[in-house]
């Protein structure tokens, strides 16, 4: 079957739009890391998508790979804060995480 | 000599750079390492480079009578480094460029004022060793004076009007230093300050007197001004300083012409009271004077060597130095005359009712600056200058025998006050016979004893005054006005007037001085009865109270409480207790509670011996009257060029011996007389009665003429009231208005904004959301832009729509209503058309965005174009922006959107994103 661009985005935008409000609405800091996660590779979707209407050039999958780094190695912070999180209040509801407000 | 002449030639005088550096090295050095060097090392090196700088000057001056035998006056010159150039300085006449170079110069003037610099310097740092010994400040000090001495030497020695200036700032600094040395007290602070202050009026006027020198001379050096002071001579208008003055239009005609009247006045005379008013701030001349009597707060040394010998003669030695400019003005010299023999009657007025023994000498030496003003001011510039000669003598001696015997009071009490007052001395001879014997010596001096250095000078002042007067010439013409100006001709009552004033204050310093003297060393010591905790015995009864009177005295006298009078605490008084050997005696100089005064140490007395012969002998250098004159001899060739312009009469000679003899049996005889009757015969009894009598007189005396008072309510008054109005300002409008009303707004925004920081990713995340969708939405919409280029000769318009994301065009510009192919929507971008002249057209565009918005735009295009379609083309018409109903839309299929081969309209090709939004659809 041959999948069009459109489709890609479609799924994309689905994959964007369910992280989004996953972030938005769940209070628990892991499923929110998740969530970013999902957003990240919706974006790492369309790249990838759009890069096949451009034959021979690599960029956009170049560039999928770096997202994923670098979003590994956003993880291991985040999971870092998230760890010191818990000790400090001994739970992860992000809604505690209000001390930098001041 | 030889040998020497070799060494220093005359063009190249280094000499000079040795005299001025010696002191500043030990300025530098004491006050940079003072405190480590010790006492000792900085007493040694203070001492030592001021005695080579007096050495120097010998040799100097040595060479200096070497070279004048012909009669020539010898100057040497040594230049130091170019400093800078003033490009283009003076009028048309004396148009080029100036340089400023440090550059010094001695010749017999400055030779001398050098020697009394260094000479009575080295005296006076020689006395401050000891009296100044137990000062913690004691490096402070030296290093101050050292310092001045150096400012007074660049001073002095300075070739051109620049480095003089730099000399006069740094003796200004030096004297603000030193009498302020004693900061913790306020009120020695503020004498400083005013002293500064009051000086900067002065340095104002130098000032200017440059900047007029520059512009009618064209030069600063000395020979530069002699050699082009001619030019000085030509009328200047003063007045109105512009066309006219600003208020006179509103006035009757008649007051308007007197007020518009153009004034002209010598140039010289501008210069000549520029120069004056410089001299005035330094020498403490009338209106100005008000800073030296306070300067006195500072220690006696000071006042000794700074406010009586040296820097406060610096202005009679401009005046001196600038002679030949000062006799081209005769009304200007008739203001230096005038002022100062005002000064010297006005300051001798005062003198007769201070009790404070460094306050009379401060208003005697104002007294004794006046009559050097007077000399200099008739024209008898020689005789001046031979005045601050003596005068630096005999009021360093008188300054430093008083300070001598505030040292030996302070073993009684240590307060600056009391131990001041000539009121708690007397009987003194006993105590400190050295004192005593050179105190009489300056006395005689400054009372014109005959024989005595200021009977000499004095005498010759006295009489110049009556017998010389200022001449110039008739007219004066010239300059850029072409005005002739009748010239100022002193009147003929003008000179006894001056001589009237001069006498009279001969008459009142001999009177005052004798007071002082018999103050302070004659009759009974009534300074038994000021040691603290003192009790009248003859009131108190017998024996009641006299051992914790004891315990006090002796207390008081080891006690070194205020530490600003630390250098006089303790002179290790072993009497301290020996003196209660007879309580219950009478009190009296025999058998007294405390400490007795006692003669001050050899550093100090040295000075003193020194000081008191020179003030008896000095006279011998310059002694007209009995035709010995050698220093008279060397200054003549230097004021040779000025005395061409004074007029001597004939009475100069005849009246002589006749002047001298008025001045001793109708001066200073009455003067000393009156004195001793007044206060060793009738115990100072009829000058109480005259006090009560005058009460009046006496507090005007008393409070000083009441010039400080009279300051404080003009000057000081106006300028508070101006401060309180700045003070008004900063707190309501820049406190008030720009510092608190911001402040408060922006706390206002940042309450309102701060309720936004919630601290909750949550809220954050969806407040980036929404933001995405707003702008998202805005990107969204159409724009209906169109971009008009308009050919006037041919009327052909050209218009090309603003591109965006998926967006389809259709147009209505054939003028029939109507779209021009259908209601479709199309992908044409720009049309092109013609108009013909006077026609008019409606022009509609509709735009369709991606999601069925649409965005239209209207407007009437006219040949010619109108005015305001050529400033704002698109924003004549306002976009209008609306929903179309969805009904309406009609089907995009791709492909149909090109209009291909329409005649007027050329094809655009379709956006690549177009491709993409086609999709979606």
């Amino acid at each position: 079957m041959d999948t069009t661009v459109e489709s890609y985005m479609l799924l994309a935008t689905a994959i964007f739009v369910i992280g989004s409000i996953g972030f938005l609405v769940r209070r628990n800091v892991l499923v929110q890391l998740m969530s970013i996660e999902l957003m990240l590779n919706s974006v790492n979707l369309l790249l990838v998508g759009f890069n096949r209407l451009h034959t021979g050039n690599m960029a956009g999958q170049t560039f999928a790979f770096f997202i994923i780094a670098v979003a590994a190695a956003e993880v291991a912070v985040g999971l870092a804060i998230v760890l010191q999180f818990y000790r400090l209040r001994g739970g992860v509801n992000s809604d505690e995480a209000t001390t930098l407000r001041h | 000599m030889e040998l020497l002449t070799e060494l220093f030639p005359p063009a190249n005088f280094t000499l000079l750079g040795f005299i001025l550096l010696l002191p500043l090295l030990g300025a530098f050095v004491n006050g940079i390492f003072g405190k480590r060097l010790g006492r000792e090392g900085v007493t040694l090196l203070g001492l030592s480079v001021i005695f080579a700088a007096f050495v120097g000057a010998i040799i100097t001056y040595a060479m200096l009578i070497e070279h004048g035998h012909d009669g020539a006056a010898p100057k040497f010159h040594f230049m130091a480094w170019n400093w800078l150039e003033l490009q283009g300085a003076g009028n048309g006449m004396t148009f080029r460029a100036v340089p400023l170079d440090v550059a010094f110069s001695v010749d017999a003037l400055s030779g001398t004022m050098v020697l009394v610099i260094t000479g009575i310097g080295f005296l006076i740092h020689l006395y401050s060793s000891s009296y100044m010994a137990e000062d913690p400040g004691f490096y402070r000090f030296f290093a101050y004076l050292n310092l001045f001495i150096f400012s007074m030497l660049v001073l002095v020695l300075g070739d051109s009007l620049p480095v003089l200036f730099v000399g006069w700032e740094g003796v200004g600094l030096c004297s603000y230093l030193l009498i302020g040395f004693w900061f913790n007290d306020d009120a020695n602070a503020s004498a400083g300050k005013k002293a500064f202050i009051t000086n900067r009026i002065g340095d104002f006027g130098l000032l200017v007197a440059m900047g007029l020198l520059l512009y009618y001379v064209g030069a600063l050096d000395w020979d530069g001004i002699n050699a082009g002071k001619n030019s000085l001579l030509q009328p200047v208008k003063i007045w109105p300083v512009g066309d006219e003055v600003p208020i006179a239009r509103f006035l009757p005609g008649g007051l308007a012409d007197v007020i518009n009247a153009p004034r002209f006045v010598n140039a010289a005379t501008l210069v000549c009271l520029a120069l004056f008013l410089g001299a005035m701030g330094k020498s403490a001349q009338f209106g100005l004077h008000v800073w030296l009597p306070d300067a006195m707060a500072g220690p006696t040394p000071v006042s000794a060597l700074i406010h009586a010998a040296t820097m406060v003669t610096a202005g009679v030695y401009l005046v001196c130095r600038l002679s030949g400019v000062f006799v081209l003005s005769p009304m200007a010299m008739a203001i230096v005359a005038g002022i100062g023999a005002f000064t010297a009657l006005f300051a001798a007025t005062i003198a007769l009712v201070q009790n404070d023994i460094k306050k009379v000498l401060a208003y005697s030496t104002l007294s004794q600056l006046g009559y050097m003003f007077l000399g200099a001011g008739v024209g008898a510039f020689e005789a001046g200058f031979f005045h601050v000669l003596t005068h630096a003598c005999f009021k360093a001696c008188l300054f430093l025998g008083a300070g001598s015997v505030i040292h030996a009071m302070h073993a009684r009490i240590h307060d600056t006050e009391t131990s001041q007052d000539m009121r708690n001395m007397g009987g003194l001879y006993k105590f400190m016979p050295a004192t005593a014997l050179t105190f009489l010596a300056a006395w005689a001096a400054i009372a014109g004893v005959p024989g005595t250095s200021g009977f000499f000078s004095k005498d010759e002042i006295l009489l110049m005054a009556l017998t010389s007067r200022v001449t110039g010439p008739a007219t004066i013409s010239g300059g850029q006005y072409g005005m002739v100006v009748e010239n100022f001709v002193w009147p003929e009552w003008y000179s006894y007037v001056l001589y009237g004033m001069g006498f009279l204050t001969a008459v009142l310093t001999a009177f005052y001085m004798s007071r002082l003297v018999i103050g302070i060393f004659f009759g009974e010591f009534r300074g038994w009865k000021i040691v603290e905790g003192w009790i009248d015995p003859h009131a108190a009864h017998a024996g009641a109270g006299h051992d914790t009177h004891a315990a006090l005295a002796a207390h008081d006298a080891h006690g070194s409480a205020d530490p600003s009078h630390a250098g006089h605490a303790d002179h290790g008084h072993d009497d301290a207790h020996e003196a209660h050997a007879h309580p219950h005696e009478a009190p009296g100089v025999d058998n007294m509670d405390g400490p007795r005064p006692h003669e001050s140490p050899w550093q100090m007395t040295l000075p003193l011996w020194i000081l008191g012969a020179l003030s008896v002998v000095a006279g011998l250098l310059n002694a007209h009257l009995i035709h010995i004159a050698p220093l008279g001899h060397l200054l003549e060739p230097i004021f040779a060029g000025a005395s061409k312009r004074v007029e001597v009469s004939e009475l100069a000679h005849s009246f002589e011996w006749m002047g001298a003899a008025l001045a001793v049996f109708g001066a200073c005889a009455p003067g000393v007389a009156v004195a001793y009757w007044m206060y060793v015969k009738q115990g100072g009894a009829p000058a109480r009665e005259l006090a009560v009598k005058f009460r009046g007189v006496y507090s005007f005396l008393q409070d000083k003429w009441r010039i400080d008072e009279f300051y404080a309510e003009t000057v000081i008054g106006a300028l508070d009231a101006l401060a309180d109005m700045c003070v008004w300002f900063d707190k309501y409008i820049v406190d008030g208005i720009l510092a608190r009303l911001s402040a408060f707004l922006v706390q206002l925004t940042g309450s309102l904004l701060r309720q936004f920081q919630t601290g909750r990713v949550q809220a954050y995340a969806a407040m980036t959301v929404l933001g995405t969708l707003i702008f998202g939405l805005y990107f969204a919409m159409p724009h209906a832009e169109v971009h008009e280029v308009f050919d006037d000769s041919s009327g052909s318009y050209k218009l090309s729509a603003a591109p965006g994301l998926g967006y389809k065009y259709r147009w209505d510009i054939d003028g029939e209503s109507g779209w021009d192919r259908g209601d479709k929507f199309g992908n044409q971008t720009e049309v092109a058309f013609q108009l013909k002249p006077e026609e008019q057209r409606t022009v509609r565009l509709e735009v369709e965005g991606p999601f069925l918005v649409t965005s239209s735009y209207e407007r009437v295009l006219s040949r010619p174009r109108g005015e305001m379609a050529a400033v704002e083309p698109a924003a004549a018409e306002p976009q209008r922006l609306k929903v179309r109903p969805a009904r309406k839309a009609p089907p995009i299929m791709p492909g149909t959107q090109v209009p291909a081969g329409h005649p007027t309209l050329p094809n655009s090709p379709s956006a690549a994103p177009h491709g993409a939004a086609k999709g979606t659809h």
